[in-house]
């Protein structure tokens, strides 16, 4: 409870920094419109515009709140304008590549821990592979794929895996070679097999890692399949909401498709960190 | 061993993702150059109100994007038939994609740069030494190919004008980060009126006007596909029944934009922005049976060819067009 | 037999041999020696570009949807003026201007809040939540509001990295053990000398997974950013430009430069850290 308040201090805060921004970053056009009408402004009343412009460079606070609940709950759950129905295309295939980073990710860590020649070659190909700007690459992803016969869901989930193996993988080697080297020494006074190590010592032990990685991975997904949405002909989804909203320069529209994407970063995220929670206590990480 | 790749990844993919087919019908795909919006309002209206169907096809319309490339679409199987412009269409041909015009439904351009007014720009000579947006993505030939006709060059200075890319809309103008920027007659022009400026703030050229003008809005496809009987058949089809959504959609034009919002799925169009793109769709519609005008294409051949040191062609492309499909399409 | 299935026969062949070469490699006696650590992952590497090479020649795939690296090569050697351009553009002005100023404030951020317990337990959730944002997305907004130029870019990095950076930093900041802690009282430590003595030291592990992170973030951001709105130069720009154009060759030729810069960035990074930071579990072998 005791970190409610902080929280709240932080946040409180933001707002007022972005009332002012708004304020700051939108005065111009008040001004310019004035200056065309041939009349002068006062302070009070450039303030009181700024905070209700159609199109504002920044649109205040309460303007993006008011977006969100328009198209969230203000319509139908089926409409095609729902933000729901938006977050669900969106939502789906990040569920589907961050399954499929997650293993990829899982399976080529534990390679990497137990084959020296996987932990030589891999490793600065994985770090390589990250820096290849998927994003820039995305729509061309896509075409190649469709050409293929591969459309809808899983280019898009496929994309979003590939941001989202690489936290898994690094957070997992090193997960996995978390536990001291008198630990391994003991399991081999045991003679446990390579096996057991594995499962008795090296998985519970990066357990903590593990739950971490998946956080980063996740967001990672969701970022992923917005990036492949984006450019690759807006036709539904919340990437697809930022570009037309960038199009059609309907900032609050962006606004709010960005906090929808926030809250379902932070839903995933945080869903996550309850199972993390759960799990870690029940294994005694968490005293 | 490219058909077993494709037959595996197909089944990969058929997991539920198998589109429902209409028995009987011809498939054909279509790709479009841009998001939803009235600017293919023809096709929309040859779907939703069963001119296509009347022709026995089932024709999918994929919309486009910023960084969706027709062309590339078409060059992986992606696609029939796509919309392109013939400057990139042209330009593509020359790297090698056999595209080929079979109809050309857009007879005039809409290009045009718009300049805020305060900025003291009143002809094409007054561009130099100021900041311009331009569209890239292959839709840069038109602006590059006037330039150099004008003996500007494009590489800054006080003598040539600075290029910007512009992004998907009108803010470089509005927040004065650029002189003049491009527009269409029946888009982008009007989200600057919409912005609040008026016309007389604004000093326009259109391509048209300036002598240009390149043919946009066309449907290619690639060559082999004129080789195929069946093929043809199905284009000669569909070439017909996309005129006749056109020509409804002229006629109709507030029907045709409700029925372009009822395909856009993103959300974010409006009735008013679709009905008033579509009176300027219109314009530039009219008068084209289709057909593609061989003098058309001589005079955008003859400005991409007139490209100075960078010419967006370098020779005259030979076969780039047919009347095969609109012969019989149009008879 | 035709050309066709050589080439493919070919990759799958080079393929099995360059895999069967590195077990051994790396099962040998040698394993540990700089020249085997150094050959094994270029080992691997080359087998890609012969993998793909031979499954575009192999399967005809039209160069408008993939080039083969052979292609690519060549674009790279002919285009040597051009791509320096773009990366200065977008590596030098954008990504590493905005990763600096992203870092440094970051960091400063995390030594100020430090001195207060207040704001650390209300910034820690709010950053690790700002963390996970599609950051991305603001670029439009950024591009609308610092121009087309790299000033641009550099913000959409420095907001990119601030985050990431300084959750490892906070985090860090609280990796020495209440021992330590302790043992620095009894020495009368002032909260200085115990921040640059010990909990900084310790901190670095957690700083440098921080500076990693954000290494491949930086050149992501900027050159992303570029695709909504740039002047005629940068590897974003290039990129988007030549996809339209279908110069497939090109848009590699900039992908594989963006990669080897990426990879000498992270790997510059990784270095100093190795130095560093060689006493932690994780720099360990094994």
């Amino acid at each position: 409870m005791n970190r409610i308040l902080p929280i709240l201090t932080v946040v409180l805060a933001i707002l007022a920094l972005w009332y002012i921004a708004a304020i700051w970053l939108n005065a111009q056009w008040v001004l310019d419109q004035a200056e065309r009408a041939g009349h002068s402004v006062g302070l009070w009343e450039i303030i009181e515009k700024t905070m209700s412009q159609d199109r504002p460079k920044l649109p205040a606070p309460h303007q993006v709140i008011a977006e969100l609940w328009h198209a969230t709950l203000g319509m139908k759950l089926t409409s095609k304008r729902s933000l729901f129905f938006h977050s669900w295309v969106t939502l789906a295939p990040t569920l589907l590549g961050f399954l499929i980073g997650t293993v990829t990710g899982l399976l080529l860590a534990v390679g990497i821990v137990h084959n020296r020649a996987m932990d030589m070659s891999v490793m600065p190909w994985a770090i390589a592979s990250q820096t290849v700007p998927i994003l820039a690459i995305a729509p061309m992803v896509i075409v190649v794929l469709n050409s293929v016969g591969i459309t809808g869901l899983i280019p898009k989930a496929l994309i979003s895996a590939y941001l989202c193996f690489f936290p898994v993988v690094v957070g997992m080697v090193k997960g996995l070679r978390s536990p001291d080297r008198i630990l391994i020494d003991l399991m081999k006074t045991y003679n446990a097999s390579r096996w057991q190590v594995f499962w008795k010592l090296r998985l519970p032990a990066s357990m903590p890692y593990f739950f971490t990685s998946l956080k980063v991975g996740a967001a990672a997904a969701l970022i992923g399949t917005i990036v492949a949405e984006l450019p690759t002909g807006a036709i539904r989804g919340l990437g697809a909401r930022l570009l037309s909203g960038s199009y059609y320069g309907q900032t609050i529209q962006i606004w709010a498709a960005l906090f929808m994407a926030a809250i379902l970063a932070a839903a995933l995220v945080g869903v996550i960190g309850l199972v993390q929670n759960r799990v870690l206590k029940r294994m005694g990480f968490v005293r | 061993m490219k058909k077993l790749m494709k037959t595996a990844l197909a089944g990969l993919a058929a997991l539920g993702l198998a589109a429902p087919a209409s028995a009987g019908k011809d498939d054909l795909t279509l790709q479009l150059k841009w998001v939803t919006q009235a600017q293919f309002a023809g096709y929309y209206v040859a779907k939703d109100k069963g001119f296509y169907e009347e022709e026995g096809l089932n024709v999918t319309i994929k919309p486009g994007g910023p960084d969706i490339a027709p062309a590339q679409v078409i060059a992986g199987g992606g696609a029939d038939v796509i919309i392109d412009w013939m400057p990139s269409a042209l330009a593509s041909r020359e790297r090698g994609l056999p595209l080929v015009n079979i109809a050309q439904p857009f007879k005039r351009s809409g290009m045009m740069l718009t300049c805020r007014k305060e900025t003291g720009i009143r002809k094409p000579e007054d561009l130099r030494g100021r900041t311009v947006g331009v569209w890239f993505f292959g839709n840069e030939y038109p602006f590059l190919a006037w330039m150099s006709k004008l003996g500007i060059p494009t590489s800054g200075g006080p003598d040539g004008v600075t290029v910007l890319k512009q992004g998907f809309n009108v803010d470089p103008l509005l927040n004065k980060q650029a002189d003049c920027i491009s527009t269409m007659t029946y888009n982008e022009y009007w989200q600057v009126i919409d912005a609040g400026l008026k016309p007389e703030d604004l000093v326009t050229f259109k391509y048209e006007d300036m002598g240009v003008a390149t043919l946009e809005d066309g449907l290619y496809v690639l060559e082999d596909s004129l080789k195929d009987p069946e093929m043809v058949d199905k284009l000669v089809r569909f070439v017909r029944a996309s005129m006749k959504g056109w020509r409804w959609a002229e006629k109709n034009q507030k029907e045709a934009a409700e029925i372009v919002l009822d395909n856009d799925e993103t959300g974010a169009q409006t009735l008013r922005h679709q009905v008033r793109m579509m009176g300027e769709i219109a314009k530039l519609t009219a008068g084209s049976s289709g057909e593609l005008d061989p003098a058309d294409y001589e005079r955008t051949v003859n400005i991409l060819l007139s490209g100075g040191s960078d010419p967006v062609i370098t020779k005259r492309p030979e076969g780039a067009w047919t009347h095969m499909i609109t012969d019989k399409a149009l008879k | 037999m035709t050309a066709n299935s050589f080439w493919l026969a070919f990759a799958i062949g080079f393929w099995l041999a360059a895999f069967w070469a590195n077990v051994k490699l790396a099962a040998s006696a040698w394993s540990e020696s700089r020249v085997v650590r150094l050959v094994v992952p270029a080992l691997f590497g080359i087998t890609l570009l012969v993998l793909w090479e031979g499954i575009v020649r192999g399967l005809s795939v039209p160069a408008v949807i993939l080039p083969a690296p052979s292609q690519i090569a060549v674009r790279i050697s002919q285009s040597l003026p051009i791509l320096w351009e773009d990366f200065v553009q977008t590596f030098v002005k954008g990504a590493l201007t905005g990763y600096l100023i992203g870092c440094a404030a970051a960091f400063l951020t995390a030594i100020v809040v430090d001195r207060s317990p207040f704001l650390q337990k209300g910034l820690l959730p709010v950053g690790n939540f700002v963390a996970a944002l599609p950051i991305i997305g603001t670029a439009p907004i950024l591009v609308m509001w610092f121009g087309f130029d790299w000033q641009s870019k550099a913000a959409v990095v420095t907001i990119m990295v601030f985050f990431p950076m300084l959750v490892n930093t906070v985090e860090g900041l609280r990796a020495a053990e209440p021992i330590q802690l302790e043992l620095m009282q009894t020495y009368n430590a002032t909260w200085w000398q115990t921040l640059t003595k010990l909990r900084l030291p310790a901190a670095l592990p957690f700083i440098f997974n921080g500076l990693k992170i954000s290494t491949t973030l930086a050149l992501i951001g900027a050159i992303v950013a570029e695709f909504f709105g740039s002047p005629i130069r940068g590897m974003g720009f290039r990129i988007s430009t030549e996809v339209g154009r279908l110069a497939l060759d090109m848009v590699w030729a900039e992908i594989a430069v963006a990669a080897l810069a990426g990879s000498l960035f992270y790997g510059a990074v990784a270095v100093v850290e190795k130095r560093l930071t060689f006493w932690h579990p994780s720099q360990r072998r094994g």
